[in-house]
């Protein structure tokens, strides 16, 4: 004979009693684990740390290629190579025009950067700001003791540079049509060979002033020293045109 | 989630109203988009079959914006639901709101119900209802909260009902809407001033709402709302005509409405969105706020806060009352809503901060203090709006302060609920006293 089977709970009669009561109001919380703490700031240091790594060993790696070769005076074809081996390392970073500065900034102040060569120095910083995603750039140089050469390197057009404080030798040689500014004194060879744009120097500049200079305009707020061997391009002098203009003598004072 | 269109749908019906019929401003945005929250609510409202109660200066637009949305969520046209609405005044009666003996039979010695339009319409509007005395408000709060209306010794009962209410400011005509009828309404939103250059535009403008009209399909659905055959067999039928009304709406107006299948169709796929852990840890850290005292074990209305107290920086040192039990519901159904139209897999604290001001405004009763404090402030919101929005904001400012605190107590609660031997988390706010109180209820 068959057993009566038993009577079939309705869905909506209330559960058993023994399980009344026993809901947790916590369920969903049940699995949840506090995640390590990431926070935020660790965070961007971390990146920002490891961009200035890879920025400062493309500085290491062209000091090391280029260190039989740094003869750095006038010897046009020597920037250019060292320019050619910046870009090689500079290309394959992803940075800001923030990790430049803090670059410039590292150069004299960690133990990371061995030595800082104000031409080697130079070109590098020229192509991380010729490659940097940002149009314009803003570096902090009043704080180094060596005025770095060679800033604004091949500039391109489109570009802004802003340098706060007083650059080397060769400041915008082979400028491309950006503008570079330096609100405080430039040495000597600024703009030579430069083809286009505008250089703006706010105090004085030293002597050679844009010597093989092809076009573009210099600007400059305080004395020029001297001009150089000028082919196209103008001058000016507190507002006041000095290339071309009344007959000049490259490195005399006028 | 399912991608049926449905979305797209009530959102060009949105874009329906407030480019063709209701003109205002946006003035809420949820996750980069703007919308108007009047608009936006009342469709929510008629989408989750919820209580929405719209307040507003005269002629602001109150009634017309959830008349709009009825029609075009429900199919019906305009002069149906005007001719189903019922107005808040004085000498209103249970036979004018609910149903009335059928006289015929009455004469014949039989008890009949004849049930009023308003009882039987799903999509139900009732204007200027702080016009209706304090004693008269009473005999909608069932019909209102369950969507059943008793008459003589019969009821029907709403499967499908949404309802908007209108209230004016206080003047001279109104009343106090009683405690438990504002408990029932799950939002409170104001329908606003569009600003000048608008109002000029509207005044300009001929009505527009004929759009909606259709002097045939009012006259059959009249009949059929009238007839005599049980209200269960009316609603098929009825359907029918809703429908030929929304094919014919569509071609006229390009607007796609909402069929019956539809609206359950959506219901059931807002169901399906689950609260996420910050949402839910949030939602908590409110309710605790809105109902905790540590003196008395919970807020009542009749009691006052201890001098001294040490929770004097929470919500629950401000207000007087307690939040209810239907405040949690409405704030899920309001926020699945939400993230159902904005097509989002679940329910984030966002959904939940863009709709929890609405759900409290009309809930909280604020201390005298707090009202004087906070009355000259500059503001775009009506006062109680405004003064549950800055709530909001408080509570969000505290959570996101200690949100993994907060889910790890949680998540401890759990673990000893389910019989771990630890002990609860510490921190300053009243939730982790709650979580507190449920333990010792368990171990008990």
């Amino acid at each position: 004979m068959k057993s009566p089977a038993p009577p079939k709970r309705s869905a909506f009669l209330p559960p058993a009693k023994e399980s009344w009561g026993t809901r947790n109001p916590f369920e969903e919380f049940k699995t949840f684990t506090t995640p390590t703490s990431n926070f935020p700031l660790d965070q961007i240091v971390q990146s920002t740390e490891a961009v200035m790594d890879r920025i400062r060993s493309g500085y290491e790696k062209l000091l090391e290629e280029e260190a039989k070769e740094l003869v750095w005076m006038v010897q046009y074809n020597t920037i250019i190579k060292a320019y050619e081996v910046a870009e090689k390392y500079v290309k394959e970073i992803d940075y800001t025009a923030e990790d430049i500065e803090d670059f410039c900034f590292a150069l004299e102040n960690t133990q990371k950067i061995p030595y800082l060569i104000p031409g080697p120095a130079g070109v590098y910083i020229s192509a991380l700001c010729n490659y940097a995603k940002e149009e314009e750039i803003a570096l902090k140089l009043s704080e180094l003791k060596t005025e770095i050469n060679l800033i604004g390197f091949r500039l391109s057009k489109g570009k802004r540079l802003l340098i706060e404080g007083d650059t080397g030798d060769f400041t915008g040689i082979g400028l491309e049509g950006g503008e570079l500014i330096v609100e405080g004194n430039a040495k000597n060879w600024t703009g030579a060979g430069m083809r286009g744009g505008k250089i703006l120097v706010r105090k004085n500049i030293g002597l050679h002033t844009g010597e093989w200079m092809m076009g573009g305009e210099i600007y400059v707020g305080g004395r020029v020293r001297g001009l150089g061997n000028i082919v196209e391009g103008k001058v000016y002098e507190r507002d006041k045109l000095v290339y071309p203009g009344k007959a000049r003598y490259p490195n005399l004072y006028y | 989630m399912e991608n049926n269109g449905f979305q797209k749908q009530a959102r060009e019906i949105y874009q329906f109203i407030s480019e063709h019929l209701y003109f205002n401003r946006p003035d809420m945005e949820i996750k980069g988009e703007r919308f108007n929250s009047a608009i936006l609510l009342s469709l929510l409202t008629a989408l989750r079959k919820g209580k929405e109660l719209i307040i507003g200066e005269p002629g602001l637009g109150k009634t017309t914006s959830a008349e709009y949305v009825c029609s075009l969520v429900y199919q019906f046209p305009l002069g149906v639901i005007w001719g189903s609405e019922v107005s808040g005044h004085p000498e209103q009666t249970e036979e004018k709101i609910i149903g009335r003996p059928d006289l015929g039979k009455l004469n014949r010695g039989e008890e009949d119900v004849v049930w009023t339009n308003f009882s039987q319409m799903p999509a139900k509007i009732v204007d200027e209802i702080n016009r209706l005395p304090e004693t008269k408000q009473s005999m909608i709060l069932d019909g209102v909260d369950r969507g059943n209306w008793e008459y003589l010794n019969e009821m029907i009962i709403n499967d499908e009902y949404c309802l908007f209410a209108t209230a004016n400011y206080q003047d001279g005509g109104t009343n106090t809407i009683i405690a438990p009828l504002v408990d029932r309404f799950d939002v409170m939103v104001e329908s606003r001033y569009p600003g000048a250059n608008l109002s000029f535009l509207i005044g300009k403008d001929k009505r527009k709402d004929h759009v909606l009209r259709h002097p045939k399909y009012e006259k059959d659905l009249y009949q059929i709302l009238k007839s005599k055959t049980p209200y269960e067999k009316k609603i098929p039928k009825m359907e029918e005509i809703c429908n030929a009304y929304g094919q014919h709406i569509e071609e006229l107006l390009g607007v796609k409405s909402f069929q019956r299948q539809d609206r359950d169709q959506i219901r059931a796929e807002m169901e399906t969105l689950e609260i996420d852990l910050d949402a839910s840890a949030f939602s908590r850290m409110l309710l605790a706020e809105l109902s905790f005292c540590e003196r008395y074990g919970q807020k009542r209305v009749v009691e006052n806060c201890e001098e001294g107290c040490h929770y004097t920086g929470y919500l629950c040192h401000q207000i007087k009352n307690c939040a209810s039990n239907r405040l949690p519901s409405s704030i899920k159904q309001y926020a699945q809503g939400l993230a159902w139209l904005l097509q989002d897999p679940e329910i984030d604290i966002e959904h939940m901060m863009a709709v929890v001001p609405y759900t409290v405004a009309h809930r909280i009763q604020w201390k005298d203090e707090i009202l004087s404090q906070k009355e000259r402030s500059k503001r775009d919101d009506p006062f109680p709006i405004f003064l549950a929005k800055e709530a909001v904001k408080a509570v969000s400012q505290r959570y996101r302060e200690q949100s993994d605190h907060l889910k790890d107590a949680l998540a401890v609660g759990s673990r000893i609920f389910q019989g771990e031997d630890l002990e609860p988390l510490e921190g300053d706010h009243p939730l982790y006293v709650e979580v507190k109180k449920d333990l010792d209820a368990r171990k008990n």
